[in-house]
């Protein structure tokens, strides 16, 4: 019992989804650059995109409820870019550092 | 095996790849191109799952905007090319993501099938084929069913839903004010400030730090020794 | 069934059978060989046109600057494309010693896929498209984004401090002049209620298949920011900063050499070409036309507004980084967004469709009516931007001769103490 288009079950795409947010956790977590955690970032918010469309395509392709949480992930994902990169190159002018485990002190 | 599979496995694949090489990679460069193919490759999963307005979204906005935004503060943080690429919890990350990709799995995995996950206590809650009936006023498509197709109006009921009172036209606001301040907040954090205004910065707040202490001094908290506050106007004035 | 008009539709339904009927045992293998083969003509279209489009331009522009152009190779000349292809072929291949290998190889690939997969969504006559994407508009403007990085490829790439500086100036432009472009691509979109590009031709039309009223009647203004945002997305003359000889040498392609940098050469010509197609598809009604074929009228349309970019790159001088910036984000960006909220606000009051007015309420007027309307505010946002800015621009003037005056002032002063 499962749901199942063009031969392709939801389940597939539910674990590439659920690999890749783990991949951007591990990037996140691991990386000593603070450029490099923003990507991991990007890649768990297109995980979590990967998610809300297959289960709209799925289980509910008549309502827009999947594709608007999508837009307002595409959203975020770009505001929050903009946010962390802005951040990051204002500490590296100041630091010129960007490594986070350096960055412990609470004022420049 | 249909054309569809194929497709899908060849692109999971490259996307799984890309990401990999994306948080592995030594030279920063190269992970941001990465992730620009790895973009690219979930814009193909979208077609796969007939969203296409969204796989041009995705290309517009992900690759036009964000991976271009990152090559731009790799290139602008140069000095830091070359690091080593894994911090001191690597392991401990990477422990911890192998757990949380496990529980994943079970969660929305093959193995569930077999497992029956949807009996277990806690995790049926949230396990993918307990089939929530009427949840928001949405019809959902059991498991086992024809799934219907896309209506062709998709992008136009889309569009609709954003300003509908009744569905998302609230969060659709909110996500608006939220991208005005993102903009003007981003602008005022990189701002390159001129080296007066930097200097005119670091006076003021040397003279804060004097008053301060003036004010403390004044108030017995510190005995009366004039060194202290010139002390700290020398340490503020080192930053 | 007019021969002449449908003679693309009838050649491609021609070769279409042929294949059906070679892969007959498999439909999915002769779709998928019928889609490779458009594409094969599509980009050989595409490719067939550059070579043509440099032998133009050059006769054109040595025209307007009182020369005469190539005319050694065959006659007229007209073999100098063949003899510079043979050059780019025969020269020696380089890559710089320090070069990151594979970014610097995959750059001018990149971007010549790019700007030839915009082929695939243009309407070339009634049912000759290589796919008619319901998102059309979105598309192109998207993968005409995506020429960026390849740009950014190049230029990090080469690691050469020129191509670094060509690309930087590249992004800052390209990624600036998408927002105009986007912003006035949508009024035309809200008024043919599609973002498919054969939708919004069959607006263009009227209901017998007469060609209608275009829509650079309707959005006059828009039309005219599409145009300047088009010539500078594609990097063309005046906006061509990003390989500006005098100041960064050639940019971001300083390092390449023989068949890479004929890519990029290619992708810059495909590019503006592509431009071409969508404004004329867009703004002056695509293939619709009165006695001539339909494919004849495109290749019209956009040969007519190739020709402008020519013109332009012959008479305009190119034009400074702060000055291209300054008109971007102070001047296109606020007026095609004051000239969207106006045009929205009126097709909002005046529509078409009567269902539409027992919806929601407006007044009922004829497409001529509302196309005269919606003309007057577009001319109306265009001069009174247009006066805005020329007072501004004659304040800020007068501002600064009266400092060099002063300073001419203290100067005489200082030499006579």
């Amino acid at each position: 019992m499962q749901n199942v288009l063009n031969g392709i079950p939801l389940w597939w795409y539910l674990v590439v989804s659920s690999a890749l947010f783990c991949i951007g956790l591990y990037g996140t977590l691991a990386r000593k650059n603070a450029i490099a955690l923003l990507m991991g970032v990007e890649l768990m918010l297109n995980a979590a995109n990967i998610n809300l469309i297959a289960f709209w395509r799925y289980l509910a392709p008549a309502s827009s409820g999947g594709l608007a949480f999508a837009a307002f992930v595409l959203v975020i994902a770009a505001a929050e870019a903009a946010v962390g990169l802005a951040l990051i190159i204002s500490i590296y002018r100041t630091t010129r550092s960007i490594d986070p485990e350096k960055l412990d002190r609470m004022k420049l | 095996m249909t054309i569809q599979q194929v497709l899908f496995i060849v692109i999971a694949l490259a996307v799984l790849g890309a990401a990999i090489f994306v948080v592995t990679t030594r030279n920063l460069f190269r992970a941001a191109l990465m992730m620009i193919a790895a973009f690219f490759g979930i814009a193909g999963l979208f077609v796969l799952l007939d969203a296409g307005l969204f796989a041009v979204a995705q290309v517009l906005i992900y690759i036009g905007a964000i991976s271009i935004l990152v090559i731009f503060a790799v290139m602008l943080t140069r000095g830091m090319q070359g690091m080593v690429p894994r911090n001191s919890q690597a392991t401990a990350a990477a422990v911890t993501v192998a757990v949380v990709f496990a529980v994943l799995l079970l969660l929305f995995g093959p193995l569930r099938l077999t497992l029956d996950l949807a009996r277990w206590p806690v995790i049926s809650l949230f396990a993918a084929n307990v089939s929530p009936r009427d949840v928001g006023g949405i019809e959902w498509t059991p498991p086992g069913q024809a799934i219907p197709a896309v209506p062709d109006t998709y992008i136009a009921d889309f569009g609709r839903s954003l300003v509908d009172l009744n569905q998302y036209l609230l969060p659709f606001l909110l996500i608006a004010f939220l991208v005005d301040v993102v903009l003007a907040g981003a602008i005022f954090i990189a701002r390159q400030r001129r080296p007066a205004e930097i200097v005119e910065d670091r006076q003021r707040q040397a003279e804060e730090e004097t008053e301060e202490a003036e004010a403390m001094r004044r108030a017995g908290v510190l005995p009366g020794a004039a060194s202290l506050p010139e002390g700290a106007v020398a340490s503020a004035s080192d930053h | 069934m007019n021969v002449i008009n449908d003679l693309l539709k009838i050649i491609g339904d021609f070769i279409a059978g042929i294949i059906n009927s070679i892969f007959s045992f498999s439909p999915f293998l002769a779709d998928v060989v019928t889609m490779g083969l458009a594409a094969v003509i599509l980009c050989t279209f595409a490719a067939l046109s550059f070579m043509g489009l440099t032998y133009v331009e050059r006769k054109v522009v040595a025209r307007i600057q009182d020369r005469v152009g190539p005319n050694q190779a065959g006659p007229l000349g007209l073999l100098q494309p063949l003899a510079d292809g043979i050059k780019m072929f025969t020269k020696e291949d380089t890559t710089p010693a320090a070069a990151d290998r594979w970014v610097y190889n995959l750059a001018p690939l990149v971007i010549a896929v790019f700007a030839l997969t915009t082929y695939a969504v243009l309407p070339f006559a009634p049912g000759v498209v290589g796919t008619n994407l319901n998102v059309g508009v979105f598309y192109i403007i998207a993968i005409g984004s995506g020429s960026i990085v390849a740009i950014i490829m190049a230029g990090w790439g080469s690691n050469n401090k020129y191509a670094l500086l060509g690309a930087f100036r590249t992004v800052a432009q390209l990624v600036g002049y998408e927002v105009p472009m986007l912003l006035n691509v949508l009024p035309v979109v809200m008024i043919a209620g599609s973002m498919g590009l054969t939708d919004i031709i069959t607006q263009q039309t009227t209901l017998n298949g007469n060609p209608g009223i275009p829509f650079i009647v309707f959005f006059p203004l828009s039309a005219l920011v599409f145009l300047i945002s088009g010539i500078a997305e594609t990097a063309r003359s005046p906006f061509d900063l990003l390989e500006a000889e005098s100041e960064i040498v050639a940019g971001f392609h300083v390092e390449y050499s023989g068949m890479k940098f004929a890519l990029f050469f290619l992708g810059e010509y495909v590019n503006a070409l592509a431009v071409a197609f969508v404004f004329s598809t867009l703004f002056l009604g695509g293939y619709a036309g009165p006695v001539l074929p339909p494919y004849i009228w495109l290749l019209l349309k956009a040969a007519a507004v190739f020709f402008v970019f020519m013109w332009l790159r012959g008479t305009l001088p190119r034009i400074r980084v702060d000055q291209m910036h300054n008109m971007n984000w102070k001047f296109l960006v606020p007026v095609s967004i004051v000239h969207l909220v106006v045009v929205m606000a009126l097709m909002k009051l005046f529509v078409t469709n009567p269902a539409q007015v027992q919806a929601n309420g407006g007044i009922l007027v004829t497409p001529g009516v509302q196309a005269a309307i919606l003309f007057t505010a577009s001319i109306a946002i265009l001069i009174g931007s247009l006066v805005i800015a020329a007072r501004r621009a004659r304040i800020m003037r007068l501002q600064e001769e009266a400092v060099l005056e002063q300073r001419r002032a203290e100067n005489i002063a200082a030499v006579s103490v």
